[in-house]
C-alpha cells in the first residue's frame, strides 16, 4: 500500500498518454463485453441440464419450423396413445406472432415492432426458462399478470424494455399490425409485465386469441388463412430424465400422425443449436477470432504505453534501485501502473456498457440487437461488471510484463555522471 | 527533535539527533585541526581491489590494486581525470558494483561478498546518495522525494513524517516541502537530494559531482551544507569532484589516475603521502 501513491503519481506523469491508454482499453473492453454477453447467453442456452429436461419438437426438415396446429394436442401428450406409453410432465406450444403498432409499413422500425410468443398463459409460469423458478415475491407479481392474460384473451404481457420502447403502460389498448400473419391484426390490451431480466424485450399473447382470429378470418373470407396449416412453430415438453426423453422421442418419431410434415424431438439445447446453426461460422469467428484479436490488441496498446513510460524514466528507475528498491519491487511498481490503468478503465467501461446497452431508448440501446434464432436482443449480464476489470487487469499484466522486466533489469550505473 | 524508528527494526539506527545548525566562523585551518580529536576508526576499507571491464575481447583495467581507508566522520574528495576510476571506486564503495578482486568493507560489512538483494537492503539503511543531476522524481513533491527511501523501511507514516520534516528542516526547505522539483531552483533541488540522502540516517554519504550542475553561489551553499551535515551528524562523506573549490572543502583528497592512487592529500597537515 505504501507504493500505491507512487504508482498513482506515475500514472499522472503523462496524463494525456494515460487517458488515451484508458480510453483505448475502455473501447476494447466494451467490444469484448458485447461479444462475450452474446456468447455467454448462447452457452447457457446450449448447455444440457441434468434433470427436468426440456425437449423441443420442431418440423424435421425446415427452418423455421411450421407445423399444423392439429399436431399440438397429440404432441403435448408425447404422442402417447396406449396406457403404458410415457407422457411428459408438462408441455407448451409456441406460435410466433410478429407485428408492429405502426400501420404504415414505411414507418416500421425497431421502436414500434414486437415479437410475441402466442401460448397458453399458464405455461409462462411452468415451462418458460427462468420464469419457472422466480423468487416468491416476483412470482406472485408475475402470477397476477399471467392471471390477467388468462382472463382477458385479448391481453398482452410485455417486457419492461419493450414496453418503454413502445411507450405503452399497463391498461393501454393498441393494435398490432401483423408482419407474418397477413391481415390478422390483433387489438390487444397491455395487462402485465415480464419480470426484469432476459424477457425485457419479449411479448406474450394468449394463443386462444390468435386461433380465434384465424377462425374469424376463415369465416369472413370463406377459406382458411395461408398460415392455418403451419402456425405451430414449436412444442416444448418437460421430462424428468434422459431415459424418459428417449422413450418419448421414439414415440413421437415413430408415430404415423406426424408424417407430413415430419417432426423431430430433441433436447432444448440441441433444438436451439439447430436454430443457431446458420450462424455457426459467425459465432465461431466471434469466439475464436474477434474476441482473442481484441484481447491481443488491448495487450499491445498497454504494452506500448508502458514501454514508452519505462524508456522515458530509466534513470529514475535506476535511482530507485540505488536508493534500495529491489528489482522485484520495481517490477511491481511498473506492473502496478499498468494493472491499475487496465482495471480501472475496464471497470468504468463495463459499468458504462451495462448501463448504456441495457437501458431502454432514449437512454440506452435496450439490449444488443443481434437477432439470431428466436433471440431478438441480448442483455449485458450482471457478471459483466467484473469482466471489465478482470479483462483490463489481465491484459495489462500480460502486455506490461516485458517492459516491466526491462525496468527491473535497469542498470544503476545509469544515474551517475560519466566522469570516470 | 529526534529521528525515531519502529521498535521492531533493531538494525535500523534508533536515534538521530538533529542539533541546531550553527555556522562556524572559524578559519578552515582551525576547523581541520579538529580532525585529530575525531574518531579515526575506518568506516570504509578498500583492500587491494582490482576492477576491469570487458569491451569485446579486450579487457580494460579501471582500478589496479587499490587500497584506501576512510576514517569515520571524514570528508573525502576523489579527484582525477576522466577515466581515472573515481566513479567506479565510488560505485564499489556504495555497493552498486562488485570488484573483480579484492575486498570492500563498510563498517563491519564485507559488501563485496553480498548478494544483490542484501546490497539493496544494506544501501537503504547504510548509504545516502547525492547525484550531480539531483535525480529527483518530477511527479513527487520535495517531501515525497525525501520520503522515498523510508518507504523501504518498517516505519509508520507518522515516523516517516517526522524524519522527512526534520531532514527538510536541516537543509532549510521545510517551507517548500510540497513543491515539486520543477518549482525549485537547481540549488534547492540539490538540497532536497541531500535531505533524501540523510533521511535514513546512513553511516556513509556518497556524492557524485554534487556541485557539477550548479552556479558558483549555489555550489558554495551546497558545499557548506555538506560540511554541516558532516560535522553536525558526524557523517562520513565521499565526494567525487572535478572542481578544485569543492575539493578544497574536503578533509582529504585522493587523486586517481589510470586506476591507481597517485596522491593522498590530508588538508589538516597539508602533507602529501
Amino acid at each position: 500500500m505504501k507504493f500505491l501513491g507512487l504508482i498513482v503519481k506515475n500514472i499522472g506523469r503523462n496524463a494525456i498518454r494515460s487517458i488515451l491508454t484508458a480510453l483505448g482499453t475502455m473501447m476494447l473492453v466494451f467490444v469484448v463485453t458485447l461479444v462475450w454477453a452474446i456468447l455467454a447467453f448462447l452457452n447457457v442456452a446450449l448447455s444440457e441440464k441434468n434433470a427436468n429436461f426440456k425437449a423441443i419438437i420442431t418440423e424435421r426438415w425446415q427452418i423455421p419450423s411450421q407445423m399444423p396446429y392439429t399436431y399440438a394436442s397429440t404432441l403435448c401428450e408425447g404422442a402417447a396413445t396406449k396406457p403404458d406409453d410415457v407422457r411428459p410432465m408438462d408441455s407448451m406450444t409456441w406460435q410466433f406472432y410478429g407485428g408492429s403498432i405502426e400501420k404504415d409499413r414505411a414507418k416500421r422500425g425497431m421502436n414500434n415492432v414486437l415479437f410475441a410468443f402466442s401460448l397458453e398463459p399458464i405455461k409462462l409460469l411452468t415451462m418458460m426458462d427462468d420464469l419457472d423458478n422466480l423468487p416468491s415475491a416476483t412470482a406472485a407479481v408475475f402470477g397476477k399478470s399471467v392471471k390477467a392474460l388468462q382472463d382477458n384473451r385479448q391481453g398482452i404481457i410485455l417486457g419492461r424494455t419493450r414496453m418503454e420502447t413502445l411507450k405503452k403502460k399497463i391498461g393501454d389498448t393498441f393494435t398490432i399490425y401483423s408482419m407474418n400473419y397477413k391481415d390478422i391484426d390483433l387489438e390487444v390490451t397491455l395487462v402485465g409485465e415480464f419480470p426484469e431480466g432476459r424477457y425485457n424485450n419479449s411479448a406474450a399473447i394468449n394463443r386462444d386469441y390468435l386461433l380465434a382470429a384465424m377462425d374469424a378470418y376463415q369465416q369472413k373470407n370463406g377459406k382458411p388463412h395461408a398460415m392455418a396449416n403451419k402456425s405451430l412453430n414449436l412444442v416444448w415438453l418437460k421430462v424428468p430424465d434422459s431415459a424418459t426423453l428417449g422413450k418419448i422421442t421414439a414415440q413421437i418419431e415413430s408415430s404415423p400422425l406426424f408424417s407430413n410434415p415430419q417432426v423431430k424431438c430433441e433436447t432444448a439445447s440441441s433444438g436451439i443449436a439447430a436454430f443457431i446453426e446458420p450462424y455457426r461460422d459467425l459465432i465461431w469467428g466471434m469466439r475464436y477470432l474477434l474476441a482473442p484479436a481484441i484481447l491481443v490488441t488491448l495487450s499491445l496498446v498497454i504494452s506500448n504505453s508502458i514501454s514508452i513510460s519505462v524508456r522515458e524514466r530509466r534513470s529514475e528507475l535506476a535511482v530507485l534501485k540505488v536508493l534500495g528498491f529491489r528489482p522485484n519491487q520495481i517490477l511491481t511498481l511498473v506492473l502496478g501502473e499498468a494493472i491499475l490503468i487496465g482495471a480501472l478503465s475496464g471497470l468504468i467501461s463495463s459499468c458504462l456498457t451495462y448501463g448504456i446497452v441495457n437501458f431502454p431508448p432514449p437512454y440506452g440501446f435496450g439490449g444488443i440487437k443481434f437477432p439470431i434464432a428466436f433471440f431478438a436482443a441480448f442483455s449485458i449480464p450482471l457478471a459483466a461488471l467484473w469482466w471489465g476489470p478482470a479483462l483490463g487487469a489481465g491484459t495489462a499484466l500480460v502486455g506490461s510484463f516485458v517492459p516491466a522486466w526491462g525496468a527491473r533489469s535497469v542498470k544503476v550505473s545509469e544515474v551517475f555522471s560519466r566522469v570516470g | 527533535m529526534q529521528f525515531s524508528t519502529a521498535e521492531n527494526a533493531p538494525t535500523f539506527p534508533t536515534v538521530w539527533r538533529h542539533k541546531k545548525v550553527v555556522k562556524t566562523s572559524a578559519p578552515r585551518e582551525q576547523q581541520f585541526s579538529n580532525m585529530a580529536t575525531r574518531n579515526v576508526h575506518p568506516i570504509v576499507r578498500v583492500n587491494g581491489i582490482h576492477k576491469y571491464f570487458k569491451r569485446g575481447s579486450e579487457k580494460v583495467d579501471v582500478l589496479n590494486d587499490l587500497t584506501v581507508s576512510v576514517p569515520e566522520g571524514e570528508f573525502l574528495g576523489l579527484m582525477g581525470p576522466s577515466g581515472s576510476g573515481k566513479t567506479t571506486l565510488l560505485n564499489l564503495i556504495a555497493g552498486l558494483d562488485r570488484p573483480s578482486s579484492g575486498e570492500v568493507w563498510v563498517g563491519d560489512n564485507l559488501i563485496s561478498q553480498m548478494s544483490e538483494s542484501q546490497l539493496s537492503a544494506w544501501r537503504t539503511r547504510s548509504i545516502g546518495f547525492i547525484f550531480q543531476f539531483y535525480h529527483l522524481l518530477p511527479v513527487l513533491s520535495a517531501y515525497e522525494n525525501v520520503e522515498l527511501p523510508l518507504l523501504l523501511l518498517p516505519l509508520s507514516k507518522s515516523q516517516r513524517r517526522e524524519q522527512v520534516t526534520t531532514a527538510l528542516d536541516l537543509v532549510g526547505l521545510k517551507d517548500r516541502m510540497w513543491h515539486r522539483p520543477g518549482q525549485l531552483s537547481g540549488g534547492q533541488q540539490q538540497r532536497v537530494g541531500i535531505a533524501r540522502a540523510i533521511v535514513t540516517d546512513p553511516q556513509l554519504i556518497v556524492a557524485d559531482e554534487p556541485t557539477g550542475d550548479l552556479d558558483a553561489k549555489s555550489a558554495g551553499e551546497i558545499l557548506n551544507l555538506l560540511e554541516e551535515v558532516r560535522k553536525i551528524l558526524n557523517k562520513t562523506i565521499i565526494m567525487v569532484t572535478h572542481d578544485p573549490r569543492a575539493a578544497e572543502r574536503a578533509d582529504r583528497v585522493l587523486h586517481l589516475d589510470k586506476g591507481r592512487l597517485i596522491e593522498d592529500i590530508v588538508k589538516a597537515t597539508t602533507g602529501s603521502v
